[in-house]
């Protein structure tokens, strides 16, 4: 999977799992904030989306202040995800 | 007056009774073990306080074993152990019945439900799914521990028990009971041990509330129930009181669902409410037993609640969690507490916070580390549930302080009604189409509802069907009563919502994932939406209510007992305004199941579903702010059994023009009016347009405020059935048009 697959699937995820209904994966920023402003998502949320992370990707997400700067927009994210698959293969 | 405890009974961790419980608590004994009950698959946490050997066995009628669950065994247990020491067991006196919850018979039934989900067609043994319903543990109470006269079963999470003692003051002070029992039970299951986990919100070791290394709660299960009663009942009686009940107050944060408020400002003012109803100073307290539950987020708010009410007291009162000895009971706890709150008054002792060794210095309060004795007079409880239901409880020595409660019984009107239906969200005027100008529907199932036409979706998007479905139905009611919330009365206004089963297929699908896919992939953004008050606190949110907010569950007339509570609330002076009502949602398994068996709804095709609402208000507001009066509610009965004939008899004759309308044709609706005035009275059955299912009195109490308005009708009698149980209310037009020979 390359990142630019990555980065749909993990918005698609974000769109079904968090409840963004109207939102399209277009319409998510890669480099917008995920957290307070950017698509106002909180710490509920954010469990959310590591669970989701781990279940449609196979890689988890660190806790605590590890997660912070992972969660930081999709393009992070996505970032995280290819680096632990990398390591990983 | 005063509000007198006379019985204290409590099934706990750490013993069964409220003595052993104490005398434990005082010695420091903690409940924490690896969990026998269950397992859940790759849980990271394996410990909770468990209640060990608890056998209905004994307990419940020879027989009724298999249909009752943990929970029920700990509750009956409790009620008994409170009613013997307030001398009520068999003493045939009328006691009525508040016991509050979240997860019932759970425990008994996540497997049985699983397995349906696998497979539609598999058998699973039906008479465990009797213990499912959160109304079931009344149910219990009532064959093992009563009789009782009125039954109501309430939800608002971890505050459950907390507001059992609230209802049951409402109703003390208005008149409506002279005696009551509240409480609450809640047993362990996997379903809030997976979700907690979830949420990250366990402790793999013994939790450590208020310390600078917490990180997270322990479970634990157990039930506690009060004898409440009014000084000139006990006098009568000969009792004398354990503690008396002070002051309370009841407020919602409106602020998120698993989030407490970071400044605990709603915290703080619920707890300086219920001081200020006490008549006491913030030095008058002795004592504090804190929600505690020792997550980082909790504890926080609390202390800063605590300050800021406190003030200047905040070094001299000591404080202590007694969550870090028995855990988390959930909807117990407020129960348990304020059992342990009273305990505390009578022996002079106080507990210590178990597990807190290194203050968080975000947490600085006067902790009780060891036990001590200790001068108090009078002493606080808070308690916190999910969505921000914050309840405070304050007890203490009977007759040291001056009476502080006041008898009211105001009269009430419903304002303003709307429904959420097969015909679409409509006001109370249009909803009378259910009671029959409609064409029947042809089938059932789910109905057509948009969101989006109706809510702010990005504001919305946590909400699930039910709680859209409820938000929809209490904002067109509320627009009805032509009520803005605006920030200074939202204190002063609730939501009371009724759902006979709750989230069942949602919980069904959150433990199918656990049991599948293991406990790292249970949906920590589904599981605050499986708790009974999540719809009902999910609308608190979104309206901005933030009065008394709570979920109510009673079989087939779950609509009735939220409006009657809510009247009784709102007669009570307890608010100024309650949106009332309930909501019902599709689902294979209720269809199948738990309507056939408990609230038998059955072979009446296929389910509906649907939300219906009332905004009852005290007249005199109503009037003042130049309400809308759509009805007069000028009676409000209910009771278990079928009845004698003689609850009715104190209604007014009928008019020509009367109505008596239900959710359901019922065969024991002609029986139970037969003995009165108004046997032959035209009546009509909302189900057949509305759909059949158990808010369906919901639709049939909102068409007849239609009716009302129409004029077709000037009094309607609201009559809804269940197995076992009766509400009747009688709706009056506010001003009944003159007759023609009065005018001329």
């Amino acid at each position: 999977m390359d990142p630019t697959e990555i980065r749909l699937k993990l918005k698609e995820t974000m769109i079904a799992e968090l409840n963004l209904e109207g939102k399209t994966p277009e319409s998510i920023d890669d480099e917008a904030p995920l957290f307070g402003e950017g698509l106002g998502l909180d710490s509920l949320d954010a469990l959310q989306l590591a669970m989701s992370i781990e279940e449609q990707f196979g890689v988890r997400i660190p806790e605590g202040d590890e997660a912070r700067p992972i969660f930081r927009s999709v393009q992070s994210i996505v970032e995280h995800i290819v680096k632990v698959k990398a390591s990983a293969a | 007056m005063r509000i007198w405890v006379t019985g204290i009974g409590i099934v706990s961790p750490l013993g069964r009774s409220a003595t052993v419980t104490m005398d434990r608590l005082l010695a420091g004994d903690r409940a924490f073990g690896p969990i026998r009950l269950f397992r859940v698959p790759d849980a990271r946490v394996d410990i909770a306080a468990e209640i060990p050997g608890l056998s209905p066995v004994g307990v419940a009628p020879p027989g009724e074993e298999a249909g009752w669950s943990r929970t029920d065994t700990m509750a009956v247990l409790a009620a008994r152990e409170a009613l013997a020491e307030a001398g009520l067991s068999g003493s045939g006196r009328t006691v009525d019945l508040v016991t509050g919850g979240t997860t019932a018979g759970m425990f008994e039934t996540e497997d049985l439900l699983a397995q349906l989900a696998r497979d539609p067609r598999a058998m699973a043994p039906l008479e465990q799914m009797l213990s499912h319903p959160l109304s079931a543990t009344g149910d219990r109470l009532a064959s093992a521990a009563g009789p009782f006269r009125r039954i109501r079963t309430l939800c608002s999470a971890c505050s459950s028990g907390a507001n059992a003692v609230v209802l049951a003051a409402a109703w003390l002070r208005s008149g409506a009971s002279s005696c009551v029992l509240a409480g609450a039970a809640d047993g362990l299951c996997r379903l809030t041990f997976a979700g907690f986990g979830a949420l990250a919100a366990l402790d793999p070791e013994a939790c450590r509330p208020f310390d600078r290394r917490r990180h997270g709660l322990n479970l634990g299960e157990g039930a506690a129930y009060l004898v409440l009663e009014t000084e000139a009942h006990a006098r009568a009686r000969g009792a004398s009181p354990l503690v008396e009940l002070y002051g309370y107050a009841v407020g919602a944060e409106a602020h998120h669902i698993t989030h407490p408020e970071a400044d605990g400002r709603t915290a703080a003012r619920v707890m300086a409410a219920a001081l200020r109803r006490a008549g006491l100073a913030p030095a008058d307290l002795g004592y504090v037993n804190a929600h505690g539950t020792a997550t980082p987020l909790n504890d926080a708010m609390e202390a800063a609640a605590l300050r800021l009410c406190l003030g200047d007291a905040t070094e001299r009162v000591p404080v202590s969690s007694t969550k870090g000895a028995i855990g988390h009971t959930l909807g117990a706890a407020g129960a348990i507490e304020a059992a342990i709150t009273a305990l505390v008054i009578r022996r002079q002792m106080l507990p210590p916070t178990r597990g807190l060794e290194e203050i968080d210095p975000e947490c600085n309060l006067n902790h009780v580390l060891e036990a001590r004795p200790a001068r108090v007079r009078a002493a606080l409880s808070s308690s916190f549930g999910f969505g921000g239901a914050d309840t405070v409880l304050i007890l203490g020595e009977p007759e040291v302080f001056a009476p502080s409660l006041d008898e009211r019984r105001l009269s009430v009107v419903l304002t303003g009604g709307a429904t959420v239906g097969p015909l679409g969200v409509l006001g109370s005027g249009p909803s009378a189409d259910y009671l029959g100008a409609a064409p029947p529907l042809e089938k059932g199932g789910p109905i057509a509802f948009d969101a989006a036409q109706h809510l702010e979706i990005a504001r919305a998007r946590r909400l699930d069907r039910s709680g859209r479905l409820v938000t929809a139905a209490i904002q067109a009611a509320l627009r009805e009563a032509r009520v803005t919330v605006s920030a200074e009365q939202a204190p002063q206004m609730g939501a009371l919502v009724g759902s006979s089963f709750g989230s069942v297929d949602a919980s069904t699908a959150f433990m199918c994932r656990v049991y599948e896919k293991g406990a790292k992939f249970a949906s920590p953004a589904d599981f605050p939406n499986l708790v009974p008050s999540s719809p009902v606190g999910h609308a608190s949110i979104y309206l901005g209510l933030r009065g008394i907010v709570f979920a109510m569950s009673d079989l087939g007339a779950s609509a009735e007992a939220a409006i009657t509570t809510a009247a009784e609330l709102v007669c009570a002076g307890e608010a100024d305004l309650v949106a009332a009502g309930s909501v019902e949602e599709a689902s294979a398994v209720v269809e199948r199941i738990f309507g056939p068996l408990c609230s038998q709804i059955v072979d009446r095709g296929e389910r509906g579903e649907g939300a219906a609402i009332v905004v009852v208000e005290p007249e005199a507001l109503a009037r003042r702010r130049g309400a809308p009066i759509a009805a007069r509610l000028t009676a409000a009965t209910s009771f278990r059994g079928a009845g004698d004939g003689t609850e009715l008899r104190s209604l007014p004759p009928p008019t020509p023009r009367s109505l008596v309308v239900s959710g359901r044709e019922e065969p024991r609706l002609a029986a139970l009016l037969a003995a009165s005035s108004w046997a032959t009275v035209p009546r009509a059955v909302a189900a057949p347009r509305s759909g059949d299912h158990e808010g369906a009195g919901g639709f049939a109490l909102v068409a007849a405020l239609g009716a009302l308005a129409a004029g077709t009708h000037d009094q309607v009698l609201c009559v809804g059935l269940a197995p076992d149980r009766v509400y009747v209310l009688l709706l009056e037009a506010d001003a009944p048009p003159t007759s023609p020979r009065a005018a001329g």
